[in-house]
């Protein structure tokens, strides 16, 4: 039996089991996939600085660094419950129940798809899992791709389908209803892009991002917005033209898409068909939260963090004993915060444990610390007001949990 | 032609647009008894794929019926499992 079980093998499970692993714990990782790395496994782009990030090569590193605390990790391993009993938590997984004092739940975080009439046929997929064929899997999603949906996730992983060489003729938006909501309104879409724009990779973004914070600029801007859209690395962005079908017999031959207006409704008689052997559809992330949920942990609803998140410390404790979150499942940002989220995460179940070192202490602070100097330093922030999503939750852990920990005064980070 | 009606949202289930779209205004409930109604989110991958849309659905057509719990709340197994991997003969 391990001290520590951590679930997911991706960045903050990673860091998590190393910070854990570096201070005596003997630690456990299971993750579904066939290797190691979770999302980082797909991330390649370049940083403003000029730098690459390379996903693969910071997954590479993290599991060496493992290995060599001889953490064991287990691939092909889907955990699916997890409840405790007495004082160990049993991880209920395909290849039997493993139990620990400690569980780290670093689960990350799922896509969710905006449908679109048509998105059941073959070639249609989501941005993600085009992320995942091309530059994990290495297949060639297709000749001719259309992606519908326009944000952070699909501008980063439209940048990487080209680097590989994938031809994507363009980006629309889904047809407004009430599942696409903001995400089929014009302005609303230019507006987070915006939001982002001092901080993104792309030309397009950055483009008059000043003046156009401007309320009524804005508004001039979608009402003249060229319908042939503008380009983002050679790719239109056609914020005018929603996606009202995809259409084809076996699988994708195209969408047919129609003008609208700033507000997203279709203009009638303005359909066309544009020609596409493969659909991205780019609706965005969310906490996969649900083992955390199904071990009774309570939860909070923070839209700046991606919706439901387990109620957690700025040290990645739960109100359960023993149970530890981080990384996306905690709110949507990029895998640097994750890891940064998991090395607090591992440090403090050492804490917890007591593998009290002379140094534990300092580590929790400047971990902590790590992660709000990362996030400010953030090139892409998935929502524009992480840092609100953030405070919300602090608070509630200080008026809800903090109270009932007697022992929280002296762990309190400042 | 598939038109915003009969576009199937819950894949499992084959539960579509127009269907969730009407029960949600006829009822004006909540996630969890939409679900409960239409058996969307209640099929094989547990509501991955759908659990956002109808959340949103009743978001956007009940105002106020969603506030800060889980509605379609989650259960084990969270993932496909056999039968002889839970009982007991594991």
């Amino acid at each position: 039996m391990s001290d520590v079980i951590v679930i997911g093998a991706g960045p903050a499970g990673l860091a998590g089991a190393i910070a854990s692993a570096s201070n005596g714990l003997s630690v456990t990782v299971l993750d579904e996939f066939i290797k190691p790395g979770g999302r980082l496994l797909g991330q390649l782009h370049q940083e403003p600085s000029g730098e690459w990030w390379n996903g693969m090569k910071e997954s590479e590193r993290l599991f060496l660094e493992a290995n060599n605390l001889s953490v064991d990790i287990r691939c092909g391993v889907s955990v699916y419950n997890l409840e405790k009993d007495e004082n160990l938590w049993n991880v209920h997984t395909n290849i039997g129940t493993l139990t620990a004092r400690y569980v780290l739940v670093a689960t990350g975080a799922a896509e969710y798809p905006v449908p679109v009439p048509g998105w059941t046929l073959p070639g249609v997929m989501s941005i993600g899992a085009a992320q995942v064929m091309t530059n994990v899997h290495r297949v060639q999603v297709g000749k001719k791709g259309i992606i519908i949906g326009a944000n952070i996730l699909s501008f980063a992983i439209l940048n990487e389908l080209q680097l590989a060489g994938i031809n994507v003729d363009r980006i629309i938006l889904p047809e407004k209803n009430s599942i696409s909501g903001k995400a089929g309104e014009p302005e609303e879409v230019l507006k987070t892009l915006l939001h982002a724009a001092h901080l993104a990779p792309s030309p397009l973004m950055r483009f008059g991002s000043h003046f156009m914070k401007n309320n009524w600029l804005r508004k001039m801007a979608i009402h003249f917005y060229p319908k042939s859209g503008m380009k983002v690395n050679g790719t239109p962005l056609q914020l005018r033209i929603a996606a009202v079908e995809i259409v084809g017999k076996e699988q994708v031959e195209g969408v047919k898409v129609a003008n609208t207006d700033a507000a997203g409704q279709v203009i009638p008689g303005t359909e066309v068909l544009y020609e596409a052997d493969f659909v991205c559809i780019a609706g965005g992330l969310y906490p996969l939260a649900e083992l955390a949920a199904v071990a009774g942990c309570p939860f909070e609803y923070i839209p700046e963090l991606g919706g439901h998140v387990p109620c957690h410390s700025e040290t990645m404790e739960t109100p359960l004993g023993g149970l530890f979150v981080a990384g996306n499942i905690t709110g949507i940002e990029s895998g640097k915060i994750s890891m940064a989220q998991g090395t607090i995460a591992g440090i403090a179940i050492a804490n917890h444990a007591g593998k009290v070192s002379s140094t534990i202490d300092q580590q929790l602070q400047q971990a902590v610390q790590q992660v709000r100097s990362v996030r400010e330093q953030a090139t892409i922030q998935f929502n524009p007001e992480i840092d609100k999503g953030r405070s919300k939750m602090k608070e509630i852990w200080e008026t809800k949990f903090a109270p009932l920990d007697k022992e929280y005064s002296h762990k309190k980070i400042v | 032609m598939i038109n915003m009606e009969n576009m199937v949202i819950c894949r499992c289930e084959e539960v579509t647009y127009g269907e969730l779209l009407s029960t949600a205004k006829e009822h004006k409930c909540t996630a969890r008894e939409l679900k409960l109604r239409t058996r969307a989110g209640m099929g094989f991958c547990g509501g991955r794929t759908c659990r956002v849309s109808v959340d949103k659905i009743i978001e956007n057509t009940v105002p106020n019926a969603s506030a800060g719990d889980i509605l379609l709340k989650y259960q084990p197994p969270v993932r496909p499992v056999t039968f002889g991997s839970v009982g007991e003969n594991q």
